[in-house]
């Protein structure tokens, strides 16, 4: 398996084109794992403490091979970079056509490091690569730079398919997105401010070259296998229709919502269900990314009767709302109507701005309104204008939100690197520590849902390489009390059992390797997520990869690669400083009770630290500092990365007769049932 | 004899087309339940609610939760006046027209 | 038909003769539009059948996802989004071959599928604007391509998984995908249906008085 690499250095000018080689796939699978180890050895050659939004700084796209050959099972590209929000590894992920499309130019991978003199854009068309002139573009939104990049370039030799950023991104805001086809969004950690920090507006690929198969029949016929897994499952159909948006009705039921700046677990009003959406809005086609069965993905046109508030939105057109953008408009921000959800929606996905991180910037504010923390007068400093931030009203919420995307007022600049920064600088302004209001994990990354109940929920939203995050993690086995899986995977029940803190830490660090695994063969989460050991486990994804590479190996020795790719992660933010006292959450998660729902009352930090040990251990890494050790490198083959860490004291070295002998073996699980 | 509300949602709720009914058991198990259900709404109801392989109640992207938000399985017990909640994971909205609107 | 005709009809030397006798083709593709979602898997299985290496390339498909915005339909008011542009293998005899100057057009002796003979073939492309439906296609080598049913066991078929039951119209109808391959019915597509068509039995319907797809209930 050989695939292209598309260097661009958009200070001089110089494009490289290069071949990703067999070994490289073998070593590292694709995807997450090949962009991880790009950034790693940029940053040998470049100090990793550059300024991430200087030139300095590398910005990575990746598809892994498995992408869009018809398993089925969906496409994924990925985003690596060092974040300018977080400051820490960031990476994102999207799905739709891009990835798919872009594969055909012959190009699996770009890395653009530089700064362009002015605003250009990128042009893959086969193998012509061009450096275009973006002017007419800059200060545009995604939708219409993508409308406008399809009209100028034409059909031929294929659509064209893009990654822009909005005006999020050409101002450098940190927590900035790139969006796909002016449709998706790679939304977290800030890879839109490393693109307009590098005055690069947009990606636009058109190809018509083929890809290589390694054995197009057995791929066929495994895709026959999963489509007739997948079609015996009945509720992996239901999850066929509306993606992620069960998840307030689950939430609710279970007292995870985030309301209010997580102030309460529940969404109030009756009006934000999945099932109002679908009935009163989603009368489009459903619509799926490249090679998915699921086509969980959908258009509204908003007609004006189908609530309240849909009136203000006639004719608006947009894709439906996600679970996590209906948790920071109806959660964070208390927005009570689905119309109002849904230009949200379309709104952040324009400006290129990650919701969650842009929601609670915004309800931080909204709370210390409510508790008389700011005045009318310092309200108006902040935003140059009277406001008033109140909870659900659409007028604040716009003005707030266009503040960030056009860094236009002081909330804006305070907060253009989200919440826990926002609230750092207003603290040190007004000499009174206002922190304790803002809602952030690791990184000071924000994410919106109730989690105090959910030890590994709270672990993951401390531990994640690219700050606070569920997508790492993945704490399925205990949100979903899944203890048929803790015994499979463990051989006892108790990661399924939310109210002790058993197996928490250990259930992130096996499933991190495997979602590493996922991330890596460049297809969709969401299968796996749904059954993980049922119809589509990752050892099942292995046997595709293996039709379509060549590169065949035992479920252990995937999994080891997983587990290699999460302690490059790891390597790569030890080297920033990062260390166990960085892997934390705030003081709302921490301390407060969780105030309503069936687990109220429970404080996270009975169990954080106790939990956070065990994922240490879990992971063979040092419990006092967070650091790996040699042993763990050098038995995941990764010597190399081992004396780099040993060189600048990020290391610890438990070589025989030195101090500290850590070893923990890595528990493999073997032999998952797999539905016949 | 005991009476259980139960609350459907999304691909539940398209099976049964009504959001919430209250049942009668004449015992008072989740077994009695699941067989009242499926005797109710067929196969389709059976193959969400029953795990052909282990003949509990479903695991794999389906959700059955008591009032106190706990996970039932098929030999648990029930209280009179017991809320159950149909749900499924993530998958969301039910888009068939309900009886009664 | 002609004993002669049957025998060439068997061992594939049977030329397109627009004035003989050719049978109707027994089963033929079909497709619910509305149902199309664009994942493109129809394109993938038909590029790694039919490209030269089984390479996966799209340029290579004898079917291909086209985006229709026009089209209204009573469950989207706006316009599908998505149709999968099939060969409709035509009969007696199908425009396509009747259009070819070198009669490269022969039928497949199992599916009666006209299929070109690359050989005959001299890339004059009068085939393409011929057919009603714009399904005959050129790779970027020239190569006309024609759809051949895959000898009886369409690739794109079996590559469509089931679909949600869009048709929120009262009635809970089967789980569906968008192609079939089916015994030929009076129109090939929901798009195709003539208002004058209205008592005929619809795809759907025949599917479920044949028993290959089972009711909701």
């Amino acid at each position: 398996m050989e695939r292209g690499l598309l260097r661009v250095n958009l200070t001089t000018g110089e494009i490289k084109k290069e071949t990703i080689p067999h070994a490289m796939f073998e070593r590292w699978v694709g995807g997450s794992g090949i962009n991880d180890w790009l950034l790693w050895e940029h940053f040998l050659r470049h100090d990793p403490m550059c300024d991430p939004r200087g030139p300095d700084n590398i910005f990575i796209f990746g598809v892994g091979p498995l992408a869009g050959t018809g398993s089925g099972i969906g496409v994924k590209g990925r985003l690596t970079f060092k974040s300018p929000c977080y400051k820490i590894f960031g990476d994102s992920a999207g799905g739709g056509q891009f990835p798919y499309a872009i594969r055909f130019t012959g190009y699996d991978y770009i890395a653009v490091t530089g700064k362009a003199p002015k605003p250009v854009y990128l042009h893959i068309c086969n193998d012509e690569v061009t450096i275009c002139d973006a002017g007419h573009l800059w200060g545009k939104g995604s939708i219409e730079t993508h409308a406008l990049l399809r009209q100028e370039l034409g059909d031929y030799p294929a659509e064209v398919h893009t990654l822009t950023i909005g005006q999020a991104g050409e101002n450098q805001v940190g927590i900035a997105g790139v969006a796909s086809d002016g449709w998706r969004i790679y939304a977290r950690g800030g890879g839109g401010a490393v693109m307009g920090s590098k005055n690069l507006k947009a990606i636009a690929v058109q190809g018509n070259k083929g890809i290589k198969v390694h054995n197009p029949l057995g791929m066929l016929r495994w895709a026959d296998g999963f489509r007739q897994k997948l079609d015996a499952n009945e509720a992996g159909y239901g999850f066929k229709r509306r993606g992620t948006l069960g998840a307030v009705e689950l939430y609710q039921r279970i007292g995870g919502n985030f309301w209010r700046n997580n102030q309460g677990s529940l969404f109030r009003g009756e009006e934000v269900r999945s099932d109002n959406w679908v009935k009163k809005f989603h009368k489009y086609s459903e619509v799926c990314s490249a090679d998915c069965y699921i086509a969980c993905d959908g258009r509204y046109k908003i007609e004006g009767h189908e609530s309240p508030r849909a009136q203000h939105y006639v004719g608006e057109t947009f894709r439906h709302p996600e679970y996590l953008v209906t948790a920071g408009s109806a959660g964070a921000m208390d927005v009570r109507d689905w119309a109002d959800v849904a230009h949200i929606g379309r709104v952040t996905n324009d400006y290129g701005i990650d919701i969650q991180d842009a929601s609670c910037a915004i309800s931080f504010i909204m709370e210390l309104w409510q508790r008389g923390l700011l005045s009318a007068r310092e309200v108006e400093e902040l935003f140059d204008k009277p406001l008033i931030p109140e909870w659900g009203d659409m007028d604040a919420i716009e003005e707030m939100l266009a503040s960030l995307a056009y860094q236009k007022n002081l909330f804006g600049r305070m907060f253009r690197d989200g919440a826990y920064w926002g609230a750092l600088a207003l603290s040190q302004k007004k000499g009174e520590n206002l922190v304790k209001y803002a809602i952030y994990g690791k990184g000071g990354a924000s994410f919106t849902e109730e989690l105090r109940p959910f030890p590994t929920w709270m672990n993951n939203m401390a531990v994640a390489s690219r700050g606070a995050d569920h997508l790492k993690g993945i704490g399925l086995i205990e949100k979903f009390q899944r203890k048929d899986l803790s015994n499979a995977y463990f051989g006892r029940p108790e990661a399924g059992d939310p109210s002790i803190p058993d197996l928490k830490g250990a259930s992130t660090a096996i499933l991190e390797n495997r979602v590493a695994l996922i991330n890596s063969y460049g297809v969709c989460i969401f299968h796996w997520l749904l059954d993980p050991l049922g119809y589509a486990p990752e050892s099942y994804y292995g046997q595709a990869y293996a039709e379509v590479t060549g590169i065949d190996k035992s479920q252990e020795e995937r999994l080891r690669d997983g587990e290699r790719i999460c302690n490059l992660e790891k390597a790569f933010n030890s080297r920033l400083g990062m260390r166990r006292e960085h892997d934390i959450i705030c003081e709302r998660w921490m301390y407060e009770p969780c105030p309503e729902g069936p687990y109220k009352g429970r404080v996270a930090a009975d169990m954080f630290e106790q939990v956070l040990d065990e994922y240490y251990e879990w992971r063979g890494w040092d419990k006092r500092t967070g650091l790996q050790t040699r042993s763990k490198l050098e038995e995941l083959g990764l010597a190399e990365v081992a004396e780099v860490l040993a060189a600048e004291g990020a290391l610890i070295d438990d070589r025989p007769g030195r101090a500290r002998a850590v070893h923990v073996t890595t528990p493999t699980v073997g032999n998952e049932k797999v539905a016949t | 004899m005991i009476t259980v509300r139960a609350e459907y949602h999304a691909r539940f709720r398209e099976i049964t087309t009504v959001a919430e009914e209250t049942l009668q058991l004449e015992q008072p198990l989740v077994a009695e339940l699941a067989r009242l259900l499926t005797q109710k709404y067929g196969p389709r109801m059976e193959a969400l609610l029953i795990d052909p392989d282990t003949k509990d109640l479903n695991n794999k992207g389906t959700l059955f939760l008591d009032s106190k938000g706990r996970r039932i399985s098929i030999d648990d017990t029930l209280e009179d006046g017991e809320v159950i909640s149909f749900m499924v994971g993530i998958a969301g909205g039910s888009g068939v027209q309900e009886s009664g609107r | 038909m002609t004993e002669q005709t049957q025998k060439e009809l068997a061992n594939g030397a049977l030329w397109l003769r627009p004035d003989e006798d050719i049978p109707n083709v027994p089963k033929k593709l079909f497709a619910l539009q509305n149902l199309c979602t664009d994942c493109k898997i129809c394109e993938v299985a038909c590029s790694l059948i039919h490209s030269p290496d089984g390479e996966l390339n799209p340029v290579w498909t004898r079917l291909k996802i086209t985006h229709v915005p026009q089209v209204a339909t009573r469950v989207n008011k706006d316009g599908l989004g998505f149709m999968v542009a099939i060969c409709h293998h035509c009969a007696n005899p199908p425009p396509c071959a009747v259009a070819c100057p070198t009669d490269a057009f022969y039928y497949d002796p199992v599916t009666y599928a006209a299929i070109i003979d690359q050989d005959k073939c001299i890339q004059c492309m009068e085939c393409v604007p011929a057919c009603p439906f714009d399904t005959v296609y050129v790779a970027p080598t020239g190569e006309v391509l024609k759809c051949d049913l895959c000898g009886g066991d369409p690739a794109c078929v079996k590559a469509c998984a089931t679909r949600p039951d869009k048709l929120n119209v009262g009635k809970q109808y089967p789980r569906l995908p968008v192609l079939f391959y089916e015994e030929k019915a009076t129109f090939s597509t929901i798009l195709r249906r003539s208002p004058e068509a209205k008592d005929e039995v619809g795809l759907m319907e025949a599917l479920l008085k044949q028993g290959k797809v089972s009711s909701a209930a």
